[in-house]
């Protein structure tokens, strides 16, 4: 097993646990950590490749707006959960399927 | 434009009331447009002064047709008016006369044919070619005169409208633009502008202010006239094409004049073949047959009259049923002399069938309106048959008895005006009846000689114009008609003359139904009684058996306005059909 | 000679146009204060009576200027002549003082009768025909109708001896008939007239203002189209006029146009004349092609050329009908072959120009009612009876008889064959018919017709002479008949029946002595051997010497012989029936005999005017002066026939014991009685009803033309609204049909695809809707499925491209 598949496998064990995390948790905050996970298993992954490819510090660059994006999007989406709190006093993601068809 | 000067050799007493001829043409055609306008801001309360003002319009309008006769040369034989050309600056000729070698001569001077150029002529759609043209020779202005006469009389009878006064006056001063354009256009695109001018203004007049089946009677005569207008338009564009020759240089042209001289084989080069002067002439006469009308396209005619108001019903048969015969003499003959000597024959036939049918028709009804349509049938048949009696040898080409064909052709002209005085007095005739007690049933008619005696007397009088008793206009030209048919076909001629019992029969039965007995039988026979005879409806029917009089005693004073006119369109169509005969014998001889 | 024609015409010209001013002005008479007044008969009599002057100043002037050739070639005595010139400078200026008191005109005529007379003792001999070298007949233009290249129509006139005749003798019948009419008319001077003969619908009489103006503004108005038609220099013009007479006529008949009898008997007149004009038409279409021409006589045409007119076309100058194969060559003025421009001869065909005489003659078998047209006559008498008298007995009727007359140049021997056998059919008919009428004016209109077929009979054999000679002695008598008949029915208070009069002999003298003057004048009596005679015996005699001639000549027509003669002793026995029935024997009706009463003076001073005329006009017979005039006129036409000596002898004989014959068998029937007519009435009921009804022609001709025609024009009616207009309406009824199948098309299948496409869309959209549960932990578990399986399916296709 050379290098780059370790990193690999931790970027996948990441990104498998954000995703469970983001099925599993009701609690809306659970989610958005969830989420955190698959990002960054995801930046692992990009950084990884950087690292072990010829294409410079592409990566190391997408890497970083992930990390802006994922922070905007926290806020965002804590400002969501806060909201959600105020309309229906939990932040139980399963009670807020106001937006099925 | 060039700049226009005029000068009268006579007639100076003309000078100063006359507008430049140019102008005066414009403004006959356009001045009851413009009073039309005018209208549009009147109160629409101010009835009587609307109708004054109506009624001043179509009298000026006739006084400006009455100058134009004094304009008018009647030993001209051509369109006038006459300019003539020197370089920038055209000059109206006034005294002139053809010579024998066709030259014309101006006072002691002779100026080439080229230097003279016939009729008002500026441009309009250039790209097209089309010209705002208008002139006007003997064959016009006697129905130019009839046109505003019958419209100041029409106006008069119009006072028995009772709704709506504004608009119907209205349109009926734009359906007198109509009218008078058609007789002066001489572009073949104008002419139907005109045309389709006229028939909107008719459709809302019947369809508005008619009697119960307005809205059929109107829509059964605008399928039928729009039926025959998209007809004639095909035939525009057949001659529009068949104009040019690119080879040559020479555009497509609409001009009226052009176009004849093409169709009498005049022009070099370029002609119009044999089947597309029959195919054409075929369409322009359905086109114009139907206004005539003849059978069998004259089913609309009796609908038309019976539901139109009195005076539409006066302009519809005065004047409207003569742009028919107009068109067929000005347009569809001059264009197409191979195609009308194609048709001749069946012409006359449609002729004597119309007036023999129209009768017998009229016979059998028993609406004192439809009756009189009916009439109209019969006595518009003349007008074709006088047409159309052009015997032709048939091995050159030329006319047998051509005097007899001219003696056709200035009495089915003067049968028109003839008609138009008499049906516009018989309309109106029934119209005073009828706005006194609400029906036209023949039959519960009677007694109104001992009522109404200057009425009946008057009635009887335009009657027997219609009958076609000596001495009245309508004696001339069915007699006259009749008279130039035993040249063409003995049998046509003959059927014609039995009209003669018929219309007797029909009249002085109806006579008798509606005006002898001892008693009126119909209803409101109050109205009879309280509403007597009034100054302006004897006014009218004075004026038109006065004219009824002075046509049948004294016809010369229209022959003679129409003599040269018509004796040069005779002269010129018969010419034209040699020089096809000519050329069809040159392609065969040198085939073989 | 050309002054004498502007004179000439100018005159006849005036006394033409009077009697239209005359109308003009009555026409109105409704609107004057004097409508109930006599002024507009003063007016008309006016206008009439010094037209008569004017014609017999013409007349005078015209025997002066042709130093009376016209009596001079019979008579050869220059004596004679130069009497007549005095005689006639003496009229003149009786006419000049005439002229000034036109209502004493009867002077003026009796004046003319004594010279007539007084000229009559030279008479002696009567010799041929030969044109005399003076002219007698002018000819001219008056005005231009129209002209058409070389085609020319005018109004122009022919003045010739027998024109001049025929203005006298209507001018003073019409004066004598105005003057009659004063009296018969004055009842409609009222402002209610009361008309018994027309019920209205509450049951009572029906009234109306008096309409006495208007009976004498059509009455100048017939003059003027009488005078015009006698005028008319071209048969286009003869036209004109026919038809004007024919609506005076019309409006005469239908003067009482409350009765519904009168209009429809109007109606019935002008159209049966109409069916007439329908041929008279065909012929002028024929002469007008064939020739070119209306005018009778020579004229100058527009380049100042003479041209023949249509008599010297046919005829030349010798009278032949020259023929080249089956056409006739047209000649020129000098009678030479007429060339047209190609130089090639001009004809006519022979059969062409029959058609053309038989056309004309069409025309005047239904003015002069004729067999077959002879149905409307009798019904014309509901109009008043000096309408009567005047239009459809002396003048308007008779016109055909002049026309046949002043066209006979133009009839060739089959034409004027078919007319003595018409003239022959109609005179028996009608006679016939007047046997068993018994309305007064029936009777008269009756032997009307039948004295017209006389007239005819005369023409058609060639008896010119004799068939306008009887035209005007029959004015007189049968004009003082029918008056007499209105003095009788105005004394009667208007009953026309006689069999209930009787014995009115006694109550109005004058009447009973006029009517029998007119009674002796129709029977043609005479007494044999002697001179004395009425004017019938004469003119009836030279028609009956004519047919006589001619059957001799061809024998295969001896009924145009026999024919007249035996009807010669109908109408003997007809109207002397007439007579006895009405004013001898007894009165059969109490109620009309007391009633009955003389007339004033105004109606029986023109009987008395004109019973001397109807004795005595004819005097002298063949060489008198009435003839002579006429026979100044006579065309030269081969066809033209003159009886000799012996066969007129015979014919005499015969037509007068044939008139004597009915004479007494009248006298013994229903003078004296000694069979009841009713008895023989009942022996022969059939043929009495037959003739009652007339030979059934108004039944046959009602079944043949009148319902005919009204069904022929119900089916154009028809044809116009069920075919014309049905066709129409189907087209219109496809038209909306189409629209409506196009609003379906664009409907159904145009937006039903493009709703198809939305509904589908739609359709799966809501079908997809389960997915979205709006639980985002199912929409990560979505995601989360889905990318496994893009992952399985891109490994199993990475793998099976590898395999």
């Amino acid at each position: 097993m050379d290098e780059l598949s370790g990193y690999l496998f931790v970027g996948a064990v990441l990104f498998v646990c954000g995703v469970i995390c983001m099925t599993t948790k009701r609690n809306g905050i659970g989610v958005l950590m969830g989420v955190e996970l698959v990002l960054n298993g995801a930046n692992l992954n990009f950084v990884a490749f950087s690292r072990f490819s010829p294409l410079g510090l592409d990566g190391q660059v997408v890497a970083l707006f992930v990390i802006v994006l994922a922070a905007a999007e926290a806020a965002v989406a804590l400002a969501i959960a806060l909201n959600f709190y105020n309309n229906h006093q939990t932040i139980d993601v399963d009670r807020g399927n106001e937006l099925s068809g | 434009m060039a700049i226009i000067t005029w000068r009268f050799e006579y007639k100076e007493i003309w000078r100063a009331m006359s507008l430049s001829p140019t102008l005066l043409l414009s403004v006959i055609i356009f001045l009851p447009a413009l009073g039309a306008l005018i209208l549009m801001i009147f109160d629409k309360k101010a009835v009587e002064t609307m109708r004054g003002f109506a009624l001043a319009v179509t009298a000026i309008t006739f006084v400006l047709t009455l100058l134009l006769l004094g304009h008018f040369n009647p030993s001209d034989p051509g369109l006038q008016p006459v300019f003539e050309v020197t370089g920038d600056e055209l000059k109206l000729v006034q005294n002139y006369e053809v010579q024998d070698d066709g030259s014309i001569a101006l006072s002691d001077r002779v100026i080439s044919a080229a230097a003279i150029q016939r009729g008002v002529k500026l441009e309009w759609i250039p790209g097209w070619n089309i010209n705002y043209q208008l002139a006007y020779d003997g064959i016009s202005v006697p129905l130019l005169l009839l046109t505003s006469f019958i419209s100041v009389l029409a106006m008069l009878a119009s006072w028995s409208i009772n709704k709506l006064h504004k608009g119907y006056l209205i349109l009926f001063l734009l359906l007198e633009t109509g009218m008078l354009g058609v007789f002066l256009a001489l572009d073949f695109f104008l002419f139907y502008v005109f045309w389709e001018v006229m028939l909107l203004p008719m459709y809302f007049l019947i369809g508005i202010w008619g009697g119960p089946r307005r809205e059929y009677a109107a829509i059964k005569f605008f399928l039928y006239t729009l039926a025959g207008s998209v007809l004639m338009l095909i035939a525009i564009l057949m001659f529009y094409f068949g104009s040019a020759n690119e080879a040559l240089g020479v555009a497509a042209t609409f001009d009226l004049t052009e176009l004849a001289n093409i169709g009498q084989g005049n022009v070099a080069a370029i002609t119009f073949s044999e089947t597309t002067q029959i195919v054409a002439f075929i369409l322009l006469f359905i086109g114009f047959a139907i206004k005539v009308p003849t059978f069998p396209f004259h089913t609309w005619l009796p609908d038309a009259h019976v539901e139109a108001p009195t005076p539409i019903s006066m302009i519809l048969a005065g004047v409207l049923l003569k742009m028919g015969g107009y068109g067929i003499i000005r347009i569809a003959f001059p264009l197409c002399p191979v195609g009308a000597a194609y048709a001749a024959h069946t012409l006359v036939a449609i002729g004597a069938i119309s007036i023999i049918y129209g009768a017998f028709a009229a016979l059998a009804q028993t609406d004192f309106k439809r009756l009189v349509a009916y009439s109209s049938v019969s006595h518009m048949g003349y007008v074709l048959l006088g047409i159309g009696v052009w015997k032709i040898n048939e091995s050159t080409g030329a006319a047998i008895g051509r005097d007899y064909w001219l003696m056709g052709m200035n009495g089915a002209m003067f049968q028109m005006l003839a008609h138009g005085v008499s049906s516009a007095g018989m309309f109106f005739m029934v119209g005073v009846i009828y706005d006194r007690v609400h029906h036209r049933d023949l039959n519960q008619f009677g007694g109104l000689a001992g009522i109404m005696p200057y009425y009946s007397g008057l009635a009887a009088g335009i009657f027997f114009a219609g009958l076609g008793l000596p001495g009245l206009c309508g004696f001339i030209g069915e007699v006259f008609v009749v008279l130039s048919a035993w040249n063409f076909s003995k049998l046509l001629a003959i059927i014609a003359a039995g009209g003669v019992i018929l219309t007797a029969g029909y009249i002085l039965w109806t006579l008798q139904r509606v005006y002898l007995g001892p008693e009126y039988k119909g209803p409101h026979k109050d109205e009879l009684l309280s509403n007597p005879f009034n100054g302006r409806e004897a006014s009218v029917a004075v004026i038109l058996l006065i004219f009824a009089v002075v046509l049948g005693v004294y016809p010369e004073i229209m022959f003679g306005l129409m003599r040269e006119s018509m004796a040069s369109l005779v002269e010129s169509l018969d010419a034209g059909y040699q020089n096809a005969v000519d050329s069809a014998m040159t392609i065969k001889t040198t085939l073989k | 000679m050309e002054d004498l024609g502007k004179q000439l015409s100018t005159l006849l010209m005036v006394a033409w146009l009077l009697p239209f001013f005359g109308f003009c002005i009555e026409v109105f008479g409704g609107y004057f204060k004097w409508r109930l007044t006599k002024t507009a008969a003063y007016i008309a009599v006016g206008c009439i009576g010094v037209g008569f002057l004017c014609s017999v100043v013409a007349f005078m002037q015209w025997g002066n200027a042709t130093d009376w050739v016209v009596f001079e070639s019979h008579e050869g005595e220059h004596h004679v002549s130069a009497d007549h010139d005095e005689a006639a400078k003496s009229h003149d200026e009786h006419g000049a003082k005439h002229d000034e008191h036109a209502k004493e005109h009867e002077h003026g005529e009796e004046h003319a009768d004594e010279h007539g007379e007084k000229a009559e003792g030279a008479h002696d001999s009567h010799g041929g025909h030969a044109k005399p070298a003076v002219q007698t007949a002018f000819s001219g233009q008056i005005y231009h109708l129209a002209r058409f290249g070389e085609l020319d129509i005018s109004i122009d006139y022919y003045i010739d001896s027998l024109t001049l005749g025929m203005f006298m003798m209507v001018t003073l019948i019409a004066t004598c008939i105005h003057v009659f009419a004063i009296g018969y008319m004055s009842d409609e001077l009222t402002e209610s007239y009361e008309d018994h003969f027309v019920h209205t619908s509450d049951g009572g009489h029906f009234k109306r203002p008096g309409r006495f103006y208007r009976f004498f503004s059509y009455m100048s108005l017939f003059c003027f189209s009488m005078l015009g038609l006698v005028l008319a220099g071209n048969i286009f013009q003869v036209f004109v006029f026919w038809e004007l007479v024919g609506i005076c006529s019309f409006l005469l008949i239908g003067f009482y146009v409350e009765r519904k009898s009168a209009s429809t008997a109007a109606n019935k007149a002008f159209i049966v004349n109409r069916v007439g004009d329908f041929g008279f038409i065909i012929g002028l279409m024929i002469l007008w092609t064939s020739c070119g021409t209306f005018r009778f006589d020579n004229y100058e045409d527009h380049h100042g050329h003479e041209q023949p007119g249509l008599f010297q076309m046919v005829r030349g100058n010798d009278g032949h009908v020259t023929q080249d194969g089956d056409a006739v060559v047209l000649k020129d003025v000098h009678g030479e072959p007429l060339t047209d421009a190609s130089g090639s001869t001009k004809t006519i065909p022979y059969m062409l120009l029959v058609a053309a005489g038989l056309g004309v003659f069409c025309g005047c078998v239904g003015k002069s009612a004729q067999f077959p047209l002879q149905t409307w006559l009798p019904d014309a008498m509901e109009g008043p009876t000096p309408v009567s008298a005047l239009v459809h007995s002396a003048t308007m009727v008779a016109a055909g008889v002049y026309l046949a007359g002043r066209f006979f140049p133009m009839f060739l021997p089959e034409v004027l064959l078919t007319i003595a056998y018409v003239g022959c059919v109609t005179l028996f008919v009608a006679a016939t018919i007047a046997v068993v009428a018994t309305d007064i004016k029936r009777v008269l209109a009756y032997s009307t017709i039948s004295q017209l077929g006389y007239m005819m009979l005369g023409i058609g054999v060639g008896g010119w002479g004799a068939g306008l000679f009887h035209l005007i002695t029959h004015a007189f008598f049968k004009s003082l008949m029918f008056l007499c008949s209105g003095s009788v029915i105005h004394g009667c208070h208007h009953e026309q029946e006689m069999p209930k009069m009787g014995g009115l002999w006694k109550k109005m003298p004058v009447t009973a002595f006029t009517m029998l003057v007119g009674v002796i004048a129709i029977a043609g009596l005479a007494i044999p051997g002697t001179s004395i005679a009425f004017s019938g015996y004469h003119s009836k005699d030279a028609i009956v010497a004519t047919a006589l001639q001619f059957v001799d000549d061809n024998p295969v027509h001896i009924l145009l012989f026999i024919v007249p003669l035996v009807t010669a002793g109908i109408t003997a026995f007809y109207m002397f029936r007439l007579w006895f029935y009405t004013f001898a024997g007894q009165p059969r009706d109490a109620h009309v005999y007391e009633g009955c009463h003389e007339s004033p003076s105004v109606m029986c001073g023109p009987l008395l005017v004109l019973a001397p005329f109807a004795a005595w006009c004819a005097i002298g017979g063949e060489h008198g002066k009435l003839f002579s005039i006429l026979a100044l006129s006579e065309p030269a036409s081969t066809e033209v026939v003159h009886a000799s000596h012996d066969i007129h002898t015979a014919a005499g004989s015969f037509a007068l014991v044939a008139a004597i014959l009915g004479t007494l068998t009248a006298y013994l029937l229903y003078g004296k009685t000694i069979v009841d007519p009713a008895n023989i009435k009942r022996q022969f009921s059939g043929l009495h009803t037959f003739l009652v009804e007339k030979w059934r022609f108004d039944e046959l001709y009602d079944v043949m033309f009148v319902r005919p025609s009204h069904v022929v024009g119900k089916w154009c009616a028809g044809v116009d609204k069920y075919i014309f207009d049905e066709f129409l309406h189907g087209v219109v009824r496809t038209g909306i049909r189409v629209s409506q199948w196009d609003r379906k098309f664009d409907e159904g299948i145009i937006d039903g695809l493009v709703n198809l496409v939305g509904n589908v869309t739609f359709s799966i959209g809501r079908s997809l809707h389960v997915f979205q549960t709006g639980n985002i932990r199912q929409y990560v578990m979505f995601i989360a499925v889905g990318v496994l399986m893009l992952f399985a399916l891109l490994f199993a296709f990475s793998f099976a491209i590898l395999a």
